[in-house]
């Protein structure tokens, strides 16, 4: 026989995801027609843009072997921050200045203490979790603020420019952008080279502690910018937005195949990881099931497709050796 | 006595074992006899250290199987081959570094116990015995980590000797002891040997093999190529097998150092951790050093600190008159590049391309984009140089060989344009045929006016390769050699520190 199926080992580790994917689509679409209908596709979108910009962020900083679990705070503390300056200035620069504002403080330190200091990410981003979901507690005294969002910050978390909805425009640019850098820029390269053996990075005159200081003021960047989508979804700041919101976009990011190891993985993989749990987590609620069985769900996941992705390593390097006899 | 010992032979049959690219093992078979020392020899990645690991347990074979007196078995891991009294010395230290000596030498076995749990006393006493077999003295209560490596190296194998051992494997126990420890550690294992233990031993030295062993079994490539008794085995019988196309005496250069300027001025470099100290030496123009000595010696510190990816407490480091930066990138500017000693630990990164992993040490702008068409012309340019074996330029370089691998980590260092070349144990695990492409490209690049250091462990390497020979021990340089005016006794000799 000449056809060959591609090798298991050579497609990408998200494939199966894609393929889980397509076919919850298609069953949902066959056995719930309410899943399938205009509004619900797009909520399903809508819902998932969040998560996948702050799983973007992420995605950089677990390719170089690193972690940023500060982001759902992070997400509230940019939400407090703009519904506080928001009043002084034109809405758009409010935005901007949130966005630097947020990229600059938080990627700053998270940045300066792993990248030049060299501590742990795990520990240090555990601290800025706390700090910046307790800093957005302690301005607003826990209470939600309602924010007058105008056209702009509705349109970037909610509404529809022109037919797209507004966060698939967020996503779309921040992806494609991300996805270029990965690929061809020699930043792209560092960060895959710095996860997949720093002391190769180095004695090959990367600088190492740069690369790392960068990832976490990207990942800042993009839990900023996540705020803003979440103000703009909900015409409010609240100390509680995106709580417990980092455990899911790691999931997603590990699910798409990027590797807690470090040099391995893609943007790609992150965004259909996260769309997947999405999906899944929609069709759950359109089938009735409790929110408690969501989280069980998602974990089932999550252990299944790094359990499938070893396994399959495993066996094409059997394969391989059976192959030569 | 002793149906037990009779019966404890070990046989491993038809043993296939695959990382990557590399076929370690194909088909090895290997027999053992209770009260036999039995060499395994080979070259170097010739699959030693691999049969040795799945006898060990710290592997598992793609395919084969092992008996245990007659009976398959099982060696799915480390504790399921000390069941079957199989111990392993590896070659990478497996010590706890941040306990006692005696800790580790029971630790997760046979520890002394009193009503309170552990009897640290009666630990220590039995520790010190095994101790003093190998002929060391020292503090059983003594952090591992405070010891130097050679005396790890010793704690290692006392702790192989706490076991009930029926059958004993040696990777390359003596590679950084001293002559004396060796005989200490020799007479230990006729020791065993009379006791009934089968003794399995990885060595380079030739001497060594020959003054101890019963059996050979050599293997090649991965291959199992024959097995013999002593009485049957001389130099040129384990050679002629080791070796299938032995390395042409090739043309030794005549080099003439007179009139050539020094391109590499190190001048009193010392180690901030203490690994070597007051080291000075000069490289000139289109000059291969050879830089010979121990494990443990400080080589490979002093050039990764040359390399700029170690710190220095004091010292200076001169190109062409130049002052060196400290930082990796700083020294690639000053021309230092450096082919480090742990290919999977140290220059390659599996998970990259052979595109990236050569583009590696190019350096632009961050967010410059980088053009794949520019990029893969470089790249062609050196697969046909060197020969590269690989599917494409989007190949995985954990997908080539060894030796492939080597010669792209040699070209990315190249594709800087270096002034000093450094390469440390370059040819490790890499295979002769591609070990010899690769000390012709060195002798074509020094022809061109390259300065290169070559580290290495062989003996054999550094006279094959050096004009001049440098010897480190104990962290000091102990002797500055003209290559054509030594023996490899005295180069020996100035590694063991002998004066």
């Amino acid at each position: 026989m000449k056809f060959r199926l591609p090798s298991l080992s050579t497609l990408p580790a998200w494939f199966g995801v894609l393929v889980l994917e397509v076919l919850l689509i298609i069953v949902m679409a066959i056995t719930q027609p309410v899943f399938f209908s205009g509004s619900n596709l797009s909520n399903i979108v809508r819902s998932s843009a969040i998560p996948i910009v702050l799983g973007i962020g992420m995605t950089y900083t677990i390719l170089t072997a690193g972690i940023d679990l500060s982001v759902g705070s992070v997400l509230a503390f940019s939400g407090i921050l703009l519904s506080g300056i928001i009043e002084f200035m034109p809405r758009y620069l409010a935005v901007i200045v949130t966005i630097a504002l947020v990229t600059v403080i938080v990627g700053g330190i998270n940045g300066t203490l792993i990248g030049r200091l060299g501590l742990n990410s795990f520990v240090v981003t555990l601290g800025t979790l706390g700090i910046f979901r307790g800093i957005a507690y302690l301005v607003t005294n826990g209470t939600t603020r309602s924010i007058d969002t105008g056209p702009l910050i509705n349109k970037i978390g909610d509404g529809n420019i022109g037919p797209i909805p507004g966060p698939l425009f967020v996503v779309v640019i921040l992806a494609g952008i991300s996805i270029y850098i990965l690929r061809s820029t020699y930043f792209g390269r560092d960060v895959y080279a710095v996860g997949g053996n720093e002391f190769a990075a180095k004695l090959a005159g990367i600088y190492t502690s740069r690369v790392k200081m960068n990832v976490y003021v990207i990942s800042a960047f993009c839990a900023g910018l996540a705020g803003i989508m979440q103000v703009g979804r909900l015409s409010s700041a609240a100390p509680t937005a995106g709580a417990g919101l980092e455990l899911t976009v790691v999931a997603g990011v590990l699910l798409g195949g990027t590797r807690l190891s470090g040099g391995v993985g893609s943007i790609w993989g992150t965004v259909i990881g996260l769309l997947f749990l999405q999906t899944v987590s929609n069709s759950l609620t359109i089938q009735g099931v409790s929110s408690y069985w969501q989280q069980v769900v998602t974990g089932v996941l999550l252990g299944a497709a790094v359990l499938f992705d070893r396994i399959r390593l495993e066996l094409s390097g059997r394969a391989k050796s059976k192959e030569k006899k | 006595m002793s149906i037990k010992t009779l019966t404890a032979g070990v046989e491993m049959r038809q043993i296939s074992k695959r990382f990557d690219a590399v076929q370690a093992l194909a088909d090895v078979n290997l027999e053992l006899h209770p009260g036999e020392v039995h060499t395994i020899a080979g070259e170097n990645g010739s699959g030693k250290s691999t049969l040795l690991k799945i006898l060990g347990g710290v592997i598992r074979p793609d395919d084969g199987q092992i008996f245990v007196a007659g009976e398959e078995k099982e060696f799915n891991s480390v504790r399921d081959a000390m069941k079957y009294g199989v111990t392993m010395v590896s070659q990478e230290l497996s010590l706890v570094p941040n306990l006692g000596i005696a800790e580790n030498v029971f630790i997760g076995h046979n520890q002394s116990k009193n009503k309170l749990g552990i009897d640290w006393k009666d630990t220590d006493r039995r520790a010190l015995e095994i101790l003093k077999r190998l002929n060391i003295s020292v503090d059983p209560r003594r952090e591992v980590s405070t010891l130097p490596q050679h005396e790890q190296q010793l704690v290692e194998i006392a702790r192989a000797l706490s076991f009930d051992t029926r059958v004993l494997l040696l990777d390359e126990p003596t590679s950084s002891l001293a002559p004396n420890e060796v005989d200490a550690l020799f007479k230990v294992v006729r020791q065993l040997r009379e006791d009934g233990v089968a003794v399995v031993l990885i060595t380079h030295r030739m001497s060594e093999m020959l003054e101890i062993s019963d059996r050979f079994t050599v293997l090649r490539d991965g291959k199992f190529i024959g097995t013999s008794d002593r009485s049957g085995v001389n130099e040129n019988w384990l050679i002629d097998r080791m070796v299938l196309n032995k390395p042409k005496e090739s043309a030794r250069r005549n080099f003439q150092s007179s009139g050539r300027k020094a391109v590499l001025e190190v001048k009193g470099l010392t180690d901030r951790a203490g690994a070597y100290s007051d080291i000075s030496f000069e490289v000139r123009e289109g000059e291969i050093v050879g830089l010979a000595g121990l494990a443990g010696a400080g080589r490979t510190e002093l050039v990764e600190t040359l390399a700029g990816v170690r710190q220095r407490s004091a010292g200076k480091v001169f190109v062409n008159g130049a002052e060196v930066g400290t930082n990796s990138r700083t020294a690639l500017k000053s021309g230092i590049a450096l082919v480090p000693d742990d290919r999977r630990e140290k220059s390659t990164i599996h998970e990259m391309s052979v595109r990236d992993n050569l583009m590696l040490s190019q350096h632009k702008f961050e967010i410059t984009h980088r053009s794949k068409k520019s990029e893969e012309k470089i790249i062609k340019s050196w697969v046909e140089k060197f020969s590269i074996k690989t599917s494409g330029p989007d190949a995985l370089i954990k997908s080539l060989s060894g030796g492939n691998q080597q010669k792209v980590v040699i070209a990315r260092c190249l594709q800087t344009n270096p002034k000093i070349l450094i390469l440390d144990e370059a040819t490790r695990g890499v295979d002769l045929g591609a070990k010899a492409e690769i000390y012709e490209i060195l002798r074509n690049l020094a022809d061109k006016g390259l300065s290169i250091l070559v580290v290495s462990s062989e003996i054999s390497e550094i006279f094959e390769i050096s004009d001049r020979i440098l010897v480190m021990h104990a962290g000091e340089l102990s002797a500055n050699l003209d290559r054509s005016k030594t023996s490899e006794a005295e180069v020996v000799a100035a590694a063991t520190g002998v004066k």
